[in-house]
């Protein structure tokens, strides 16, 4: 089971051009909770500061990490955009070390995703950033059919057929 | 005089601020760029495909507009200060409104309070016109870091 969130979760952060750029991978993906890892990379490395990272990848990586975290808690892919995210700082992070972020969708509504997320290098006891945010469920059959299918892995056939049958479910 | 000192002293006489931009690796990712207006800095962020967070629609990513409407705030912070810091984020809290577009966004600052160590701004980024703004956002600053930069 673990190990069929794990691919949804590759798959999901596979499919985005701006994950592939910060090469940001999937570590850890169970039915409770998303471990992701932003990598030491020279793109982020400032001439100008010595050892610090400046905070706007943060909210890049905590925004993925959390909406990774809506995949496990959902029995079936559904694209759901942020509401609302909120972040607070508790350090700086060094450059010189990965950024990891553990998420978890800790309710799930039939219109709302909660979810909380930790960033931390050294280890989880020490946090660098704790986040909160709200996700809002689109509705059964209103995410794109091919992409839901490529998340979830099922052949895109069977997948756009499965997402009609919903929609007529839904109506009736 | 510090390196920052220096590139905003250079940025508001030459108006290229691209060189303070710089400063933050990853505003150069995304590819923040900056105008002046008068007093007003208006950001902009162009169209980019390697900041797609949603390939159906396609929209960029959640995370890259909240990066950026952060970066735009600390950027203002930076350069409307009279000892130019580079502005530590404390807290930050965006709303999205309308997905943003695989097209360009702007964004712009507005410093509600500037106390000593603390500021607190709100942002609005919008891609049509301002008065439809696709996120807004609010948080809070730390102005006193000098200690980081060189």
């Amino acid at each position: 089971m673990s190990e069929q969130i794990l691919e949804r979760c590759r798959r999901f952060i596979g499919a985005l051009a701006h994950m592939r750029k910060l090469q940001l991978q999937v570590i850890k993906a169970d039915e409770k909770s998303v471990t992701v890892v932003l990598p030491v990379q020279d793109q982020l490395v400032s001439t100008a500061f010595d050892t610090y990272m400046h905070g706007g990848v943060l909210t890049t990586l905590v925004d993925t990490a959390s909406s990774l975290s809506t995949i496990p808690a959902l029995k079936e892919y559904e694209l759901c955009p942020t509401l609302d995210l909120r972040i607070d700082h508790m350090s700086t992070p060094v450059i010189s070390q990965p950024l990891y972020a553990h998420a978890e969708c800790y309710r799930v509504t039939r219109n709302v995703l909660f979810t909380r997320a930790t960033v931390y290098q050294e280890s989880p006891g020490k946090p660098v950033a704790y986040a909160i945010s709200t996700f809002m469920r689109p509705g059964a059959g209103n995410t794109n059919a091919a992409f839901k299918a490529m998340i979830d892995g099922v052949d895109r056939e069977s997948a756009s057929q499965l997402s009609l049958e919903q929609i007529e479910a839904g109506r009736v | 005089m510090s390196l920052l000192q220096q590139r905003v002293n250079q940025a508001h006489a030459s108006g290229n601020y691209q060189p303070v931009i710089d400063l933050i690796p990853y505003a150069g990712v995304i590819g923040v760029q900056c105008e002046r207006f008068g007093e007003e800095m208006i950001f902009r962020l162009p169209r980019n495909p390697n900041n797609i967070g949603n390939p159906t629609i396609p929209a960029i990513h959640g995370g890259v507009i909240a990066s950026f409407m952060e970066l735009t705030a600390a950027f203002e912070l930076t350069l409307q200060l009279k000892q130019p810091a580079l502005a530590k984020n404390i807290d930050f809290s965006v709303d999205y409104m309308q997905a943003g577009l695989d097209r360009d966004t702007f964004a712009m600052c507005t410093i509600e309070r500037q106390g000593r160590r603390v500021a607190n701004c709100s942002i609005i980024a919008w891609q049509e016109r301002k008065s439809q703004p696709i996120a807004s956002a609010r948080g809070h600053f730390l102005l006193d870091s000098f200690a980081s930069l060189t």
